[in-house]
Formats: structure tokens, sequence, C-alpha cells
């Protein structure tokens, strides 16, 4: 803790050029991101094992907090992705050097123009949700509100899990191999860490077109506030067949992931490579971060490394696990008694066909 | 004019002081021309005996006189007033125990130094005339900026990864290295790629470029580093260093 606190200190106070707070930006989206995924994966894989956790979990999605959050998330994941580019770029053509500092500027400013129509387009959503017959009932916002954040618990519960599960790891591989490598000096050259530094910077590139691709197609063209309203799913046909009367974010995501173009289910393929590559990515980046101010202790050091090893192990398992299992048409059913209790939490009337849906089906 | 010095303190051996604190100082007379390194000498001569710091030279070769000035890693012998203005802080540089007032211990950064066997390496018998070995004035040229390297630490003590973690061996050390891994006479060059390619080598380097504008010689201590990265990564020394670009 020492070494964090006197680094964000002196960070502050050293007056480095602008490629000081390039690489401040550069952790706090990175951090931002890697926590977001971690959500994100585990919640997604509930569209197939917990079809009614899922639906509550995007109802949490769709409040005001997470709203915020979400424009936060976009502007990380360009931010990342366009300085991750110029880190890159600096770090391959190393003679370039001299141009670093307009390259972080012009970071910057790409950063917003991009942003300038992305937000627009998520505004909209956001415009078009609160004015729509979708909007939140006065006296029911505070239920909203504390009901999102409930539902994080077993979120954090399973963090406390995960926290205690590298503390035991690390200290049996302490216990096994004694005294660690860090302060050592020297003993051979480690292939461990000249992979990982190609890897960051080939999958930072690989992932580019894929994320944006994502945050196009989930975020600006279709928001969160259309996983359980629209009848069709962006980057899908028609001959897939369309949403039932009764939208939900479970069917939402059973079109897509079923959507065979050619024998082929892309979206599937897609959300795989994307799976792999930004777990792999964002939690050895977590691994840098917290080893740079874990250094000082071993103990400390190897509960980072075995912390990020077994968050993104079970990550990798969790959302590979709801990429390949067959989807069974009975999640939709499931995902109905949930869209309800929605409805009443949120003050609204359960819309006709919901309540002949769910009176037919009992 | 006026100039006004305030200066991060430390004394170990006053009880009441052991623990850093700012003192202020105004010096009258001073021209702009003035280095900031004479005017400390002028507070310690004129006004406070007790002020504690390094130099020798005085003329920016020994590189003992680093030190944080108005926020930044520079040499106090190097820097005038009119390039501080007439307030000027002064500190300690970062990253290294501070033993008294603006002196720090250096002996972390002189292991870390060590560490790439900084000295030339080459068991061949020595040419037949009893001579120097040549080398081209191209493969001179490869090395020629990291020869400039005075070993003041202003790069390291720059570096927010070397704050965090003291066992990264930093910027100065990786130059250092640099200077004999492109040395084709040298015979050494893989075991430094080798000691550098360790967890705490080149790759607790981020890309931050915090080092290079703190070097008082100008030399391009990140594209140094970002060399020998390129050198462990493709496993082989030559053509990693491209032609400087016409600025």
């Amino acid at each position: 803790m020492t070494s964090l606190a006197l680094t964000v200190r002196e960070t502050l106070r050293y007056r480095g050029a602008i490629g000081q707070w390039s690489w401040v930006l550069h952790r706090l989206t990175g951090v931002g991101v890697v926590l977001f995924l971690a959500l994100h994966v585990i919640d997604t894989s509930w569209a197939v094992f917990y079809p009614e956790l899922y639906v509550k979990a995007i109802a949490a999605y769709q409040s005001p907090i997470f709203t915020l959050g979400e424009f936060g998330l976009v502007f990380a994941v360009v931010y990342h992705a366009f300085n991750g580019l110029r880190i890159i770029l600096f770090d391959y053509k190393p003679e370039l050097w001299r141009h670093q500092s307009q390259a972080a500027v012009g970071v910057l400013i790409l950063t917003l123009l991009v942003l300038a129509p992305v937000f627009l387009g998520m505004l909209s959503h956001v415009i078009d949700f609160y004015v729509t017959e979708q909007a939140i009932a006065g006296d029911k916002f505070m239920d909203v509100v504390v009901f999102s954040i409930l539902e994080q618990l077993p979120f954090i519960a399973g963090f406390v899990g995960v926290l205690a599960a590298a503390i035991v790891l690390a200290a049996l591989f302490s216990l096994v191999k004694g005294e660690g490598g860090a302060r050592g000096k020297y003993p051979h050259a480690s292939p461990v860490e000249r992979f990982w530094w190609s890897f960051m910077r080939v999958s930072g590139f690989l992932i580019l077109p894929l994320v944006f691709g994502h945050l196009a197609l989930m975020h600006v063209v279709q928001g969160v506030f259309d996983i359980t309203a629209a009848q069709e799913v962006a980057g899908t046909l028609a001959t897939n067949g369309t949403i039932g009367a009764v939208p939900s974010a479970v069917e939402f995501v059973y079109h897509r992931w079923s959507y065979a173009a050619g024998g082929v289910f892309i979206w599937r393929a897609y959300d795989l490579c994307l799976l792999v590559l930004v777990t792999l990515h964002g939690f050895n980046g977590l691994r840098y971060v917290l080893t740079d101010y874990a250094s000082f202790n071993d103990f400390a050091r190897r509960t980072s490394v075995a912390l990020c090893t077994v968050i993104a192990a079970v990550l990798l398992a969790v959302g590979a696990a709801a990429l390949f299992v067959p989807l069974e048409k009975d999640v939709i059913h499931e995902a109905m008694a949930a869209t309800a209790e929605i409805y009443e939490l949120r003050g609204e009337e359960i819309p006709a066909e919901l309540q002949a849906y769910l009176s037919g089906d009992q | 004019m006026d100039v006004t010095f305030k200066i991060r303190r430390k004394n170990p051996d006053v009880p009441g002081l052991e623990k850093p604190y700012w003192q202020e100082f105004v010096l009258a007379d001073v021209d702009p021309t003035d280095r900031v390194l004479e005017m400390l000498h002028r507070i310690k001569w004129e006004q406070d005996g007790s002020l504690s710091l390094r130099r020798s030279c005085a003329h920016g070769v020994c590189g003992s006189d680093a030190m944080r000035i108005n926020g930044v890693n520079r040499l106090a012998c190097k820097m005038l007033i009119r390039d501080v203005g007439e307030k000027v802080q002064i500190e300690p540089i970062l990253g290294m125990p501070v033993i008294k007032d603006l002196i720090v211990d250096m002996e972390p950064f002189f292991d870390h130094y060590k560490q790439v066997m900084p000295f030339f390496v080459n068991d061949d018998p020595a040419p037949a005339d009893g001579r120097e070995r040549l080398q081209t004035q191209a493969d001179r040229e490869l090395f020629d900026d990291s020869t400039k390297c005075i070993l003041c630490a202003c790069c390291t003590t720059a570096c927010p990864s070397f704050w965090a973690n003291g066992h990264y061996v930093g910027p100065a050390a990786i130059v250092q290295a640099h200077r004999f891994i492109f040395d084709t006479r040298d015979q050494a060059g893989q075991e430094r790629l080798n000691i550098l390619s360790e967890p705490n080598g080149v790759w607790r380097c981020r890309t931050i470029f915090n080092c290079t504008p703190a070097c008082p010689r100008d030399i391009e201590v990140t594209r140094a580093i970002g060399e020998v990265k390129l050198a462990i990564r493709k496993g082989r020394t030559a053509g990693i260093i491209q032609p400087s670009e016409v600025h």
C-alpha cells in the first residue's frame, strides 16, 4: 500500500509531460473496463443458466446509475483502445518517439470525435426510454435504485470468495516455492514476460475491431434498453424468426446466439473470440497494475497474480460454457415470470400479452 | 531581484527535524543568469550552513546534483534562475531513501547499474598491433547516444514504475546496458538481454516517457529502452536500431 500511496501522491505532484497523464488514464480506464468485464461475462452467462437472474440484471442495468456507468464504460474502452495503439506504435517504432506527445493529444481528440456521435446515439436510447411508456413511476424510482445495487451483492460475495482462494493459492505456492524470484539476482531470462508483452500488443490490436463492433451493435445501434423491447436482433436476419409478442432480454440473447449463417453460429464465434482475447488482455493488464504496487512483498505479489489468474479462469470457463451449451426454448418461459416481477417493481401495469402468456402457461 | 527558495529538508540528527519538512529562504540580488546550484551555495554559506546537498564538478558532467526543481528532475548546476522563475521549489529525487535534506542513498540505483554488467566484455586476444579494436563509424553511431549517460539518476527517479517498485532495474541501468548491447565489439550482449528480460527488467517499462525529458544530457532514454525490448523480443541486436529522422 505504501508504494501505491506514494506513487499516486507523487504522480500528482511530479510535473511530468502529457505522457504521464496518458499513462494514468490508460490504467484507470483499463481497470474500469476489466471490472465491468467480470460483471458482464458472469451475468450474460445467466441468460443461459439462470434466465430469471438475467432478466433482473438487465433491469438493474436499465437504472440510472448504470446508465451513467455505461457512458463511462464506452469512454474508457474508446480511450484505452486509441491510447493502446499509441503505445504499440512507439514500442515497435521507438525511433519515432519525438511525436509521442502529439500522438497523446491526437488520442484525446480522436476519442472525443468518436464519442460525440456515439454518445448522441446512446443518449437517444436513454431519452426514448424515459419519455416513452417505459419510464419508471416517480415513487418507485428509489426502489429501482436500491434493487440495482442489491442485485450486485452476489458479485461482492463472489469477489470475496475469489480473493480468499487467491490468498490460499499464494500461501500454498509460497510453501512450495519459498522466497520469491522477484528479489532474486536475475537468475535467468524469463520468456514468460516477453510473451505477455507481445501478447498485450497483438491482442490489443486484434481486440480493437471486435470490441468496436460489439459496442456499436450492443450499445449504440441497440442499447441496453432495446434488449427488453426489440423485436429484431441487430446483426441477424429475419430467417431466424422474430421475437415473440412479449420481448425479454433472455429471448434477445437466445435469438442472437441461435443465429446461424451458413451453418456457423457467427455471434457465438464472435463472442468467443472477444471473450478469450479480452479476458486474457484484461487480467494480464490487471496483473501488471497490481504487481507494480505489490512488489514490496512476495506474498502480496503472489496473491495479486493468483487473484488475476483465478478470476480469468472462472470467467473463461463460465463464458465458454454459456457459449457452448445448446440453447433450450425453456429459458424464455423462465424469463417471463421474472419480467412480470420487474414490471411490478417499476410500478407499471403488466402488459396484457404477458398476462395472457403467464396465465396460459399455468 | 529577490528569489524565494522553498526547500524540502530533513535532518536525522536533530530531534524534531527527522521528518521531512519545508523551509523557505529568500535571496536578494539574484541575477537571471545565476545558476540554481550557486543559489543553493549562497543559502548554505550566507543563511544556513546545515543545508546539505551533493555536488562535485558543478558543470553538468559529474551528475551528482540531481534534484527535483519545480516539480521535475534537473541538475541544479544546469538550471538558470531565468528558467525557474522567482519562486523555486526544490526536493530530493524520488524513489530512494533520503539521508539528509537533498541527499539520497544512491546505493539501490548503483546496485541496478551493476546488475547489467556495465563494462566491455571481449575475451578475444587484442589485435596484432596491440592497439584498439576497430569498428566502423556506422557501428559506433548505434550506441553513441547511450554513451552520454552520467548516472545522475534523473531518469530513473522520474519513472512512476520505479517509484512503485524499487526492484525495477530502471531507465538509467537500461541505457547503460544499451551502450554495450549494441556495441558490435562486445560479446556479452545476450547475457545482458537475459538479465533485462527478467520480470523486473525492461518489461516494467510502461512507455510513459517521463524519463526522456528528465535527462540533462538529452539522451533518448525511452527510445533506448524500446530498442532493448525489441532486441529481446527478436533475439538479436542487428537491425534493431533504425536511423533517426531528421528534425
